[in-house]
């Protein structure tokens, strides 16, 4: 593959994440945004695999198959039962702020990524790294929607929106974390998933049908 | 002044004049069809238009200079835009002309003509689609220069003619992160700018939804032609812009007759395409109730604004 | 030897879930946990005494690394964990007759907790950054189930903010370990992960990046530890957890999580200089202390009260920490040991007290001395030994961050922090007394048969309360190690 169409298609990928990262933000209804989450989850992978055609390392490849299979198949898999389970009453977001608001603090958001990243860039400017504003700002905007969402499904949408742009960051900042660290990462984040689908089953039980997981028992 | 520039000077507007109620006839056509009606042919829009240039010249008592030069001034500053932009060819007479602000500037002034005059004639519902009409313009105009500044950024010059011949000297550029989101932003605003659904609906005189035809309710014979005329004009230059800012490949690059014809005919494609495309999306769309329109719009300008940062910085 | 030595503490735990998973929860094995966590105390005294005769060592394929500080922290989650594990089996089976759990829920309860300790263990034992992450972030995998145990709504609720809010932390942190690696790639050694590479390259690290990543760890690691901005998930997940596990989570996991911030520090100090680290911490634990302050005076739960105070202390330790010098990392330490003893005893009280009396209502309990006078004593004097009257440890450890606070030059910064310490800690005496004081309900109904402390959970609060008062008279066997844990948590400067 040819310098330049790694460099095309790299930030083609590093697009389709800002996008979905901005549709997450914009769509109401959870099976969109789950369907969505498929989608940034295929640009991650496609931003492993080049990395791994590019600088050749067959550990970097697995990482690029695990992804796929992890964020296209098992998370969204997940979170479609997350939403199932805890019924239609709430199969939409009810964001703190609304949309309109958002989306323009998702401006600033992806303006501050790339002021606070300049020093990444510089320490190696490279056709990868110059996209870790990308990554940051996907987890800033992932941060918002974890804080501005008031129903359980929302903010676990909201921590994966963070945790891809993470990973993200990872993978453009790396020629190679150890093997031993991603598999670390990339199960914790299963089982912590895990842990959330048991707790909205749990949910289900004891808040009942309606009023699903509003979170506002305990506070001061 | 080059060749290229005068045969462009010509044959666009003509083509924009011509084509542009052909090209609505069969959006109206093809929506037609999916939604299971005979339709009246594509070439009804054109001979609307005839029947209404054929009737008395008449105003509404009580308006004034406004209202009847409204117009006369979209047609003018539509046909300004598709004399200079680079639709069917990359030159144009008046080059220095067919740079990004003054393009939207001059579609702009076209819309706020027509606004004026819905305020002009004094009812309720011209008053009320102004009103509608400039709450989506002040968010659209931002989109429009951010999302275009987007791709000029990587050329280092606002002028469309440049921005396009630089895409056809580089295909690469067409598929960068930065032309993906602003292409995206610049449906959306499209949509917007040009009353289609899911922002306004073409087809409607429903009271409570309208927008544009809300402004347009008062006018009557070769004045409503115009109008239409223009509306259905802006329709064609903001396609063919669209598709050239992204696709500019088949675009007249020089003056023999056969690169011309050429030009046209892929601008005709392009055009057709997209309306088709346009007509079908309308299908399954509803119409977004009015106060979710800012979202949309603001979505629409946060792409348009990543797609400026995503140039700056994957440059 | 040293390697047996080395992975006993997360073995010995593991072994105890594992006879858990296998044998249930009964009579017969309900002091395993006890056992294992007594297993993990003699093997950190046994590590003791081997760092301090040859030094820090590593074992596992220079995966697990323990020097005086990784010790030190060993010996407090043993002494807790003994603590903890000790008062469970009484704990348990008062759920159990109360009909608040089954067999099945105290099993794995009992392996949760062992698994809660391994995690805990090869946090401190962890010899990279990355290893560090991982078993901080298995502790709240691990410690979700157990804040959920009671499966009420309020039970589930504090579940998921505490593993919504913790995750979220730690993945900043996480973010703050990518760009470290990613700054460390850019060296000419190449260090990784690993601690102690990464001070040795300091200075070849470049600064900019290294203070995001700097900022990203301590906000993460601090989510952890329960300091502001995210500390929301602490008083829910304390006041919710069986108290057992509360104790736990006060006494260590928040102390394990300040380790981690405190080898951060390390990197930090040595490439950026100590005003970074320094600065950021300040910040953070006085708008802790102070949010902790004014939600104390409020309180009407007694179980969100200790919450509560447990962010105020830690806070104060990130005061000593933001300081720095031997002087205020010996109290650092000291505090957190002396900490884990203080609100182990009153986690594990106000477990008994809401089994006797059935709410955590500060306003629904009275005259608790006249009912139950050794539980009431021990609350009694825990709260004391929690607001640092002397002769226990807090005593001396927060006149050590004050007097090292004053000699930096952070006098104001010390001011503020004592003077909204002892405001919560009046606060913490006015509503323990309200509690322990006064005269029994007369009339019909109110005499009932006045619960006994079972005898375990009393020996169990005593010598908690023991320990933290000998702390206090005398470091003893523990001042050689506390001063070799200080100097390697100043750093070299």
């Amino acid at each position: 593959m040819s310098e330049t169409t790694y460099v095309q298609l790299l930030y083609l990928a590093c697009g389709g994440l800002l996008l979905t990262s901005v549709l997450m933000l914009w769509r109401r209804e959870l099976a969109v945004l789950i369907r969505v989450f498929a989608v940034q989850g295929f640009a991650l992978a496609v931003i492993a695999g080049l990395a791994a055609l590019h600088h050749g390392g067959i550990e970097l490849g697995a990482v690029a198959v695990g992804i796929l299979v992890l964020r296209v198949g098992i998370l969204p898999w997940l979170l479609r039962r997350a939403v199932a389970a805890v019924g239609p009453a709430s199969r939409e977001t009810r964001p703190l702020v609304n949309v309109a608001a958002s989306l323009l603090v998702a401006a600033v958001l992806t303006l501050l990524a790339y002021a606070v990243s300049r020093p990444l860039v510089e320490l190696a400017p490279a056709a990868a790294t110059s996209a870790i504003p990308i990554g940051v700002a996907v987890v800033l905007i992932g941060f918002f929607v974890l804080i501005t969402r008031r129903r359980a499904p929302s903010q676990l949408v909201g921590f994966l929106l963070m945790d891809n742009g993470i990973t993200a960051v990872g993978l453009l900042t790396t020629a190679g974390v150890a093997l031993t660290v991603e598999l670390g990462v990339a199960l914790d984040v299963l089982l912590a998933v895990l842990v959330l689908q048991i707790l909205t089953g749990r949910m289900r039980e004891t808040f009942g049908d309606t009023d699903v997981a509003e979170l506002r028992e305990l506070h001061d | 002044m080059s060749a290229l520039g005068i045969v462009g000077g010509v044959v666009q507007p003509l083509a924009v004049v011509a084509g542009s109620p052909v090209l609505v006839g069969m959006m109206r056509q093809v929506r037609a069809r999916l939604e299971g009606r005979a339709g009246p042919g594509i070439a009804q829009p054109w001979r609307d238009l005839r029947k209404l240039f054929g009737k008395e010249p008449i105003a509404p008592r009580g308006t004034g200079v406004v209202f009847r030069a409204a117009p006369y001034a979209l047609v003018a500053t539509t046909l300004v835009v598709s004399f200079v932009a680079p639709l069917a060819t990359v030159d144009s007479p008046l080059d220095p002309v067919a740079d990004l602000f003054a393009v939207v500037a001059l579609l702009t002034a076209g819309t706020v003509a027509l606004a004026l005059a819905g305020l002009d004639t004094g009812t309720a519902f011209g008053g009320m689609g102004a009103s509608r009409e400039m709450t989506i313009v002040a968010l659209v105009e931002p989109t429009l220069l951010v999302a275009v500044f987007a791709l000029s950024v990587p050329v280092g010059s606002t002028n469309l003619a440049a921005i396009v011949s630089s895409t056809l000297r580089d295909p690469a550029r067409a598929i960068s992160p930065a032309s993906l989101l602003a292409a995206v932003a610049l449906v959306i605003v499209i949509v917007a700018e040009t009353g289609r659904l899911p922002v306004d609906n073409p087809s409607t005189h429903l009271e409570l939804t309208m927008v544009h035809e809300a402004m347009v309710l008062e006018y009557a014979g070769p004045d409503l032609a115009l109008v239409e005329l223009a509306s259905a004009m802006r329709l064609g230059v903001f396609l063919a812009l669209l598709a050239n800012l992204f696709v500019p490949w088949g675009i007249a690059t020089t003056a023999g007759p056969f690169a011309v014809l050429g030009g046209v005919l892929a601008l005709a494609v392009k055009v057709v395409v997209l309306g088709l495309a346009l007509a079908v999306g309308e299908v399954f769309l509803a119409k977004l109730r009015l106060f979710r329109v800012p979202e949309l719009l603001a979505g629409s300008f946060l792409l348009a604004l990543l797609a400026v940062a995503a140039s700056f910085f994957l440059a | 030897m040293i390697t047996l030595l080395m992975l006993a503490p997360v073995g010995l735990p593991v072994l105890g879930a594992l006879a858990y998973l296998l044998f249930g929860w009964r009579p017969a094995t309900a002091w395993i946990a006890a056992g294992a966590a007594a297993g993990e105390l003699a093997a950190a005294i046994g590590l003791a005494a081997v760092v301090d005769l040859s030094g820090p060592q590593i074992a596992v394929g220079g995966l697990a690394r323990v020097d005086a500080l990784s010790v030190f922290m060993l010996l407090v989650i043993g002494t807790v964990g003994l603590l903890a594990t000790a008062a469970s089996p009484s704990y348990l089976a008062a759920e159990i007759r109360a009909g608040r759990a089954s067999m099945r829920t105290a099993a794995r309860h009992s392996l949760l907790v062992q698994a809660f300790l391994a995690a805990m263990a090869s946090a401190v034992l962890a010899a990279d950054l990355g290893g560090l992450w991982i078993a901080i972030e298995a502790t709240t995998i691990v410690t979700a189930f157990l804040v959920g145990q009671r499966r009420t709504r309020a039970a589930v609720e504090a579940a998921w903010k505490y593993v919504v809010i913790c995750s979220t932390g730690i993945a900043l942190a996480l973010l703050g370990a990518l760009l470290l690696n990613y700054a460390a790639q850019h060296t000419p050694v190449r260090p990784g992960l690993n601690l102690v590479g990464l001070i040795a390259a300091a200075h070849t690290l470049d600064p900019a990046v290294t203070k995001i990543a700097v900022a990203m760890l301590v906000i993460g690691f601090g989510t952890k530890a329960g300091l502001a901005p995210l500390h929301a998930w602490l008083p829910d997940a304390h006041s919710q957890a069986p108290a057992p596990v509360s104790a736990l989570m006060s006494g260590v996991l928040l102390s394990v999580a300040f380790y981690a911030i405190l080898r951060v520090k390390l990197v930090a100090d040595a490439v950026l200089g100590a005003g970074f680290a320094r600065a950021l911490l300040l910040v953070m634990a006085l708008a802790s202390l102070a949010l902790a302050a004014s939600l104390l005076i409020a309180q009407r739960d007694y179980k969100r009260m200790l919450a509560y105070s447990s962010i105020e202390h830690l806070a104060l330790i990130a005061t000593g920490a933001a300081v720095g010098g031997p002087l205020a990392m010996a109290a650092v330490l000291l505090h957190m040991l002396g900490h884990g003893l203080a609100k182990g005893v009153l986690f594990l009280g106000a477990g008994q007290l809401s089994q006797t009396d059935g709410t955590s209502r500060i306003a629904q309990i009275r005259a608790v001395a006249a009912r139950q006078p050794v539980l009431a004593g021990c609350l009694g004097f825990g709260v004391l030994a929690l607001i640092g009257l002397p002769p226990f440890s807090i005593f001396a450890s927060e006149l050590g961050i004050a007097r090292a606070g004053f000699a930096a030059g952070l006098g104001w910064f010390t001011a503020i922090a004592l003077s909204l310490t002892a405001v919560a800690g009046a606060v913490l005496v006015i509503h323990v007394s309200r509690m322990l004081l006064g005269t029994p309900a007369e009339g019909p109904g109110a005499a009932t048969a006045s619960p006994r402390l079972p005898a375990a959970a009393g020996a169990v609060l005593l010598a908690g309360l023991t320990l933290s008062a000998a702390l206090g008279v005398t470091a003893g066997p523990l001042t050689g190690l506390l001063h070799s844990a200080a100097v390697i948590a100043v750093g070299t400067p």
